[in-house]
């Protein structure tokens, strides 16, 4: 029996991270597992400090800003749309056979163009384009008006499952029957701001973030954007990548830390999969969000194990890679997971030097080819106690 | 909508706070339309509680303002079991979202308020006070009037994600804050208010129903007597 939400495909990704622009720059160092985290000099606060992070490299914003000189100074409508013109070429066929008022768009992001603030209160000169973009609501109209979605357009502000959220909410906008094509973008920046808030909390590894290893210490922030177009299943001919359940939940615990029990992920985890109808030993992979904070990783492993027992499947953390990209982990990560269903190929670990005993022994430390995978979990986890859980599956040719 | 039911709704404002159609209470002393987070205080609180408010002290003014709503239902959720708090979604609708915040922490970062730079972050304040397992749902609108967590509520409960569903509407942007770098208006409503509707089926009330959720916006507009940033 098909559920509600598992006639959504996926036809098509982009992305823009530290490893590139373009999902086949990203793919490229998921197969050599290797992160493209750098360390540069940054300005926290009133001190010069080293930050090693994902950041999209400066020759991919030059780029982007000469193309588009209207939108020079709001990096954040540079590179989703970047990401978006990536997903919409990939879904080019079905675009076009889509009226712009059955388009939607959702864009999933936790602080917008926040330079554009840091810039303000610095009584730095900010486009009015770029101060406008400081509201995520406006950078949602702006990137939908752009990309010529004249349906329902919305934002998700949630931490960091807003992406997974997006996606969600996409879904469920196709299934109403709001639209026949929604695009979900996904971004987030290294800011003078963002910076200073995690490095408040301690929250940063000074040396580079190592998910589920035994000598992690902190998270590693990303910055970039990710686009996914969402399509009525009808709509696509060939076998798809479809969202087959997902769920959301609050631990009710903490701001700022996950549950120590896990238990609140693996509630969203269950609501994903009852929504998918499938059993737990369906899953062939598990994407993890694997920050590299002490908390999240063991929080992480406890849920794993509470929903699997003793049989976890295969799962990793791609942070290493991109770093922690916020607002757009949740669109970014999908889109690895939906190639990977495409490719039939588990993502490693990169960073990664002993696995903590605390994480499951399923955890690949190295990519590898999969011998069956039909279901990919999803999964991310936010301040405020926020969960979210998405199922992918793959059609049988 | 009239498969379901609003079992609680609540608004507050400069104008008053109230929990049904009767009309608003007056504040103890008059709120101004500029609202500081300071001049929301433990005497408000004690208004609608009697818990130590030193939770609701540490938080920003649109965690205030959903706080207050929320606890402004008048709905025991302590009363219900573990099992049906696990089924009970928080969703909140906002256009200017933390952007007052955000505007505080940019000029002067400090922990205590980063953890509030985020919209999503008095669902949180929420479901840690009342053990709310959510579903959960965070949005930032440009035309808020809450109809996007209302069709999503409605959603959960017609699914059966969940049984009941705190919506939330949120507005908070002082005017000094905004000012301070210079941001038009347009770009951001000043201005304060936060409503709460729990909406459910009929079969699942904690309490006698107030409304027809048919009725459901109409309803709350006339509450909060502010069409256009409220839910």
């Amino acid at each position: 029996m098909e559920t509600a939400v598992n006639k959504i495909a996926s036809a098509g990704c982009g992305a823009v991270t530290a490893a590139g622009l373009g999902m086949e720059a990203l793919q490229r160092a998921v197969a050599a597992n290797a992160s493209a985290l750098q360390r540069r000099e940054l300005l926290i606060g009133k001190t010069s400090q080293p930050v090693v992070a994902g950041f999209v490299a400066d020759e991919i914003t030059s780029q982007l800003r000469a193309a588009d000189a209207a939108h020079a100074d709001s990096r954040a409508f540079l590179f989703a749309a970047a990401a978006l013109k990536e997903a919409v070429k990939n879904a080019e066929k079905i675009l076009d056979s889509v009226p712009a008022a059955r388009r939607g768009f959702i864009l999933s992001t936790t602080k917008a163009n926040i330079e554009a603030l840091d810039k303000l209160v610095r009584q730095q000169i900010v486009s009015a384009v770029a101060q406008r973009q400081i509201q995520p609501a406006f950078l949602a109209a702006d990137l939908a008006e752009t990309f010529d979605c004249r349906g329902t357009v919305q934002c998700v502000s949630a931490a960091c499952i807003s992406g997974l959220s997006a996606l969600q909410q996409g879904a469920v906008i196709i299934r109403r029957g709001l639209a026949d094509v929604v695009l979900v973008a996904g971004v987030d920046l290294i800011s003078q701001f963002v910076l200073s808030g995690f490095n408040s909390l301690k929250s940063l590894d000074p040396e580079g973030c190592r998910p589920f290893d035994k000598a992690r210490i902190g998270l590693s922030l990303g910055e970039g954007a990710a686009a996914v177009v969402l399509v009525k299943r009808e709509l696509l001919s060939s076998p798809a990548i479809l969202i087959s359940g997902a769920g959301t939940s609050n631990d009710a615990n903490h701001l700022t830390g996950p549950s120590r029990d896990g238990s609140g992920l693996a509630l969203a985890i269950r609501r994903a999969l009852a929504k998918a109808q499938i059993a737990p030993d369906k899953i062939g992979y598990v994407h993890a969000h694997g920050t590299g904070t002490p908390y999240n990783d063991a929080m992480e492993s406890h849920a794993l194990r509470t929903v699997f027992g003793d049989r976890v499947p295969p799962f990793s953390s791609s942070k290493g890679i991109f770093g922690h990209t916020l607002g757009a982990a949740g669109v970014l990560e999908t889109a690895l997971c939906v190639a990977a269903l495409q490719n039939n190929f588990l993502l490693g670990t990169p960073r990664l030097r002993e696995r903590d005993p605390v994480a499951p022994d399923s955890l690949l430390a190295e990519p590898r080819a999969a011998l069956k995978l039909d279901f990919i979990l999803k999964i991310n986890c936010g301040f405020g106690g926020t969960n979210a859980a998405l199922v992918l599956k793959r059609e049988s040719p | 909508m009239n498969d379901l039911v609003i079992h609680a709704a609540s608004y507050l404002g400069p104008e008053g706070f109230g929990n049904d159609l009767t009309g608003l209470r007056a504040w103890p002393s008059p709120l101004k339309e500029n609202l500081a987070v300071g001049e929301l205080d433990g005497l408000h609180w004690s208004l609608l509680s009697d818990s130590d408010p030193s939770r609701f002290l540490r938080m920003d003014l649109m965690c205030r303002l959903g706080f207050m709503a929320a606890e402004l239902l008048a709905v025991d959720f302590d009363a219900l079991s573990d099992a049906r708090r696990e089924r009970l979604g928080v969703c909140v609708e906002s256009f200017t979202g933390s952007l007052d915040t955000d505007i505080r922490f940019a000029q002067t970062p400090r922990p205590s308020i980063f953890a509030y730079t985020l919209p999503s972050t008095v669902i949180g304040e929420i479901c840690i006070r009342h053990r709310l397992k959510g579903p959960v749902l965070s949005l930032i609108s440009p035309d808020t009037n809450g109809a996007n967590v209302l069709a999503e509520a409605a959603d959960w409960l017609r699914s059966g994600e969940a049984e009941m569903v705190l919506c939330l509407g949120i507005e908070a942007m002082n005017v000094s804050t905004a000012n301070s770098i210079s941001l038009p208006e347009n770009l951001s409503p000043r201005g304060w208010h936060g409503a709460a509707l729990l909406l459910g089926r009929p079969e699942n009330s904690p309490r006698e129903k107030l409304f027809a959720a048919g009725r459901l916006l109409e309803v709350c507009r006339n509450l909060c007597s502010v069409p256009e940033h409220a839910c």
